[in-house]
């Protein structure tokens, strides 16, 4: 399974409508999303969510680049399902049966509602990360407050997994020039870790000190207030959809106070 | 004007037992272009770094003397501040590269956004750096997919977007190819005809002659002379000090060729000169 | 049968699909020093990579020391041919240098104490014997470098390649590097280096190969090749400095060394020069 990265992590850039909407916007989406499913854990509650983002998944453009993840999840979610269907513990109403494999309802009913919000949250962050510009979310965080070195921090890290890969590619040329074994049995993989492992950290220490003192020299500690060159525009639309969505919070909320109230 | 003064300038790393700079003065003048040379060891990086504050603000260890760039201690003004003044390129563009930023025009506002420009004044300064340095069809490209001489010269205007009067290169194409050295080479000619001040620390003799007006030579952390090119690579034992002098003048001190003012050539074409010269006597 | 160290074969690669950086390459090495130079993306990295093994052709082969390097795995191509990278941080993990230089010949199945020998004397020829205790990161960038130098020799293989030795390396340093070349050369060794440095080049290697866009540009003795000042310079490649002033006075044959130029000057002392004053 191949997971396009390229060199800015997720990202890449289509000129969708999503992709223009403020990264506030659609983080607030993720909370809404999330809490929804906290609030209101009704499978139906979920389907809605899920299809509203796929629906804008779609409209973005990005769907299909989500296929991989999917295929990933899949896996893992099937073994859940076929796990709970059979042995949960409070299996009673037997649905099918496969040979000697009895699936049981609640079990079926558990499993696919988890596989229901597993999706429902990574479908509502990938809108965020396949749509939008590190750099554009980090910034608009830190106009928000978040603290610079935190912000760099965080977008760094979002950017740094495919520099480790080629890193880790280099590595590992260099050692089985060296006559190093690195395929074979667990006993040779244990063995090839080390000298694998140690030179991508320890370089990576060493650009560290070197990429800290770039930054320096460029004012990143300067106590100035940070302007960015791309301004995050917020315009009426944006606003009334963020109270949209912060309204729906509100309300889903009022409706559990009531429902335990009464 | 920015003029830079180092006096008595000593330095030691947290945990050495030698003195990475020892005992260094000299002044530097507004417009010039010095060549800084030296073995591995002799404390050309070090120096570079404490031209611009780097040295003591970033590494701790004992410091004495100053360096003073116009009215600024490089020990006590904040970095940023410095840069405003006095600004450095590293050996690796690699590792100069923001890493946060998608595209070349980006990647220069990152150090303007720092330092609190308005949005009107970054948009000016950039265009500016990226034409100075000859990169302005790239600024669209994602810094990582550039050569290494086009990244280097993407650092260089990170940097000059700042404009400083005085810009410290240290060994800026140790790590590049001869057709990225020279892009780079020329951009930092070109900046120095427009009114910078050049300090660059570089290994190939027969490149720093082509352009330095000085040159800073340095060994074991000391300063071995301070004076033009023609001087230093006409009177010093240089191999003794683990250097050797551009190939040129090796060839015209075997044939016994000097320039008229009794030194050695230093370039290509006063080499060919003069050896044609001795030709016509014989 | 050609019985040379390396024989290529018609040699095509490519990274990903419709994309060949290697391009139908045919050449053979047995024992000199030899110089790959070309632009940055010419190719000569690739090159390298396929001839230590760590990367398959598409078609064509490669043979070392008589064995397929695409039926043989890379330990065992190991045992032939070793390779330098560029940059020592990708391979430097051990604390100290005599356990650094000792892990590449245990790798390949020397007894400990013969590793330990070899280890001892590669560090030797590289002039670190007296730092064996210190730990890598100890030492500076060009330093470094040369334990990587000596880990490969360590190995005593009949083919070493290096790519781009003299990054980072001052006078001292390359001239040492040098040194270590001639003696591997004399030693009846195959020295594959990888270089953009002419004026090392010309002082250093008798034969050049010049790449370009995954073809063999040129590939003939050092002389020939820096004859050819007009190919060299359409493709971003620069004359040896001292070449480039022999040059200047039509001389018919590049010189390569100061020595050489002087010499040269010195005995046409009863000839009219050839060139416009």
């Amino acid at each position: 399974m191949v997971i396009y990265m390229g060199p800015m992590g997720l990202y890449q850039s289509n000129n969708s409508i999503l992709e223009k909407l403020n990264p506030i916007t659609k983080l607030l989406y993720i909370i809404t999303v999330i809490a929804l499913s906290i609030i209101i854990p009704a499978p139906q509650m979920n389907l809605a969510c899920l299809l509203a983002s796929v629906t804008l998944l779609i409209i973005g453009r990005v769907f299909w680049r989500l296929i991989p993840f999917i295929g990933i999840n899949i896996t893992v979610l099937i073994s859940i399902i076929v796990i709970q269907g059979l042995f949960m513990a409070g299996n009673k109403t037997l649905w099918f049966q496969i040979g000697s494999l009895r699936f049981y309802q609640e079990g079926l009913c558990y499993a696919l509602n988890l596989c229901l919000r597993v999706f429902n949250i990574l479908c509502a962050f990938a809108i965020l990360l396949l749509t939008t510009k590190p750099s554009d979310l980090i910034e608009s965080l830190v106009e928000k407050g978040l603290s610079p070195k935190l912000g760099y921090l965080l977008c760094a890290v979002l950017l740094i997994i495919p520099q480790l890969v080629a890193a880790m590619e280099r590595v590992m040329d260099s050692q089985r020039s060296r006559g190093l074994e690195t395929e074979g049995n667990m006993a040779v993989r244990i063995k090839a870790y080390l000298p694998l492992i140690v030179p991508v950290v320890l370089s990576s220490l060493i650009n560290i000190k070197e990429q800290s003192m770039a930054l320096e020299v460029r004012g990143f500690s300067s106590d100035l207030k940070k302007i960015f060159l791309n301004q995050q525009f917020s315009p009426f639309y944006e606003i009334l959809i963020q109270i949209g969505l912060l309204t729906t919070i509100t309300l889903a909320l009022l409706r559990r106070l009531f429902l335990w109230l009464s | 004007m920015a003029k830079l003064v180092v006096e008595n300038l000593k330095y030691r790393y947290p945990l050495a037992k030698n003195l990475a700079l020892n005992n260094l003065s000299f002044e530097v003048k507004n417009g010039e272009f010095i060549g800084m040379i030296g073995p591995n060891h002799a404390g050309k990086s070090t120096l570079c770094q404490a031209l611009v504050g780097l040295v003591p603000q970033f590494f701790r260890g004992a410091y004495g003397g100053r360096v003073m760039v116009d009215d600024m201690e490089a020990s006590k003004v904040p970095l940023s501040k410095l840069a405003s003044k006095i600004g450095i390129v590293f050996q690796n563009p690699f590792s100069q590269i923001s890493g946060v930023k998608l595209t070349v025009y980006e990647e220069v506002a990152f150090s303007l956004e720092n330092n609190g420009f308005s949005r009107s004044e970054m948009i000016d300064r950039i265009d500016w750096a990226l034409k100075l340095l000859n990169i302005e069809h790239y600024q669209d490209r994602n810094p990582l997919s550039l050569s290494g001489g086009q990244m280097q010269r993407l650092a260089i205007a990170s940097i000059i977007a700042l404009k400083p009067e005085i810009i410290v290169l240290d060994e800026p194409t140790s790590q590049l190819d001869p057709q990225g050295s020279e892009e780079v080479f020329k951009a930092v000619g070109n900046l120095c005809t427009q009114g910078l001040t050049v300090i660059i620390a570089e290994h190939k003799m027969e490149r720093i002659c082509k352009y330095a007006q000085k040159i800073l030579f340095l060994h074991q952390g000391h300063l071995v002379t301070f004076d033009t090119p023609y001087q230093v690579f006409s009177h010093f034992n240089l191999e003794g000090y683990g250097i050797n002098a551009p190939v040129f003048t090796n060839a015209c001190k075997k044939l016994e060729v000097k320039l008229n003012n009794g030194f050695y050539p230093i370039k290509l074409d006063e080499a060919y000169r003069k050896i044609g010269a001795y030709y016509e006597h014989r | 049968m050609n019985t040379a160290r390396i024989v290529i074969q018609d040699l095509r690669f490519a990274y990903h699909e419709s994309e060949e950086v290697i391009k139908g390459i045919n050449l053979s090495f047995n024992r000199s020093a030899t110089a790959l130079i070309g632009e940055n993306g010419s190719g000569k990295t690739t090159f390298v990579k396929l001839l230590k093994g760590l990367l398959r052709p598409i078609s064509g082969s490669i043979y070392i020391n008589g064995y397929n390097t695409a039926t043989t795995t890379v330990a065992k191509l190991a045992k032939y041919i070793g390779l330098v990278f560029q940059n020592p941080n990708d391979q430097l993990f051990k604390q100290t240098l005599i356990d650094e230089v000792m892990f590449g010949p245990l790798n390949i199945g020397q007894p400990i104490l013969q590793a330990k020998a070899s280890a001892e004397k590669a560090l030797e020829m590289v002039g670190l014997s007296n730092s064996k205790l210190i730990h890598p990161y100890d030492l500076g960038l060009s330093d470094r470098k040369l334990v990587c130098i000596a880990a490969v020799l360590a190995m005593d293989t009949d083919i070493i390649i290096l790519d781009e030795p003299t990054i980072a390396q001052d006078y001292l340093g390359k001239e040492k590097i040098k040194q270590i070349i001639k003696e591997l050369r004399d030693q009846g060794k195959l020295v594959i280096a990888i270089t953009h440095d002419m004026d090392f080049g010309a002082e250093t290697f008798e034969r050049i190969i010049v790449f370009h866009d995954g073809h063999v540009l040129l590939d003939d003795d050092t002389k020939t090749v820096f004859k050819e000042h007009d190919l060299l310079k359409e493709f971003h490649l620069e004359l040896p400095h001292i070449t480039q002033l022999g040059r200047k006075f039509n001389f018919p044959e590049p010189l390569l060394t100061v020595d050489a130029f002087v010499d040269h000057i010195k005995n046409r002392n009863h000839q009219k020069p050839s060139y416009p004053l």
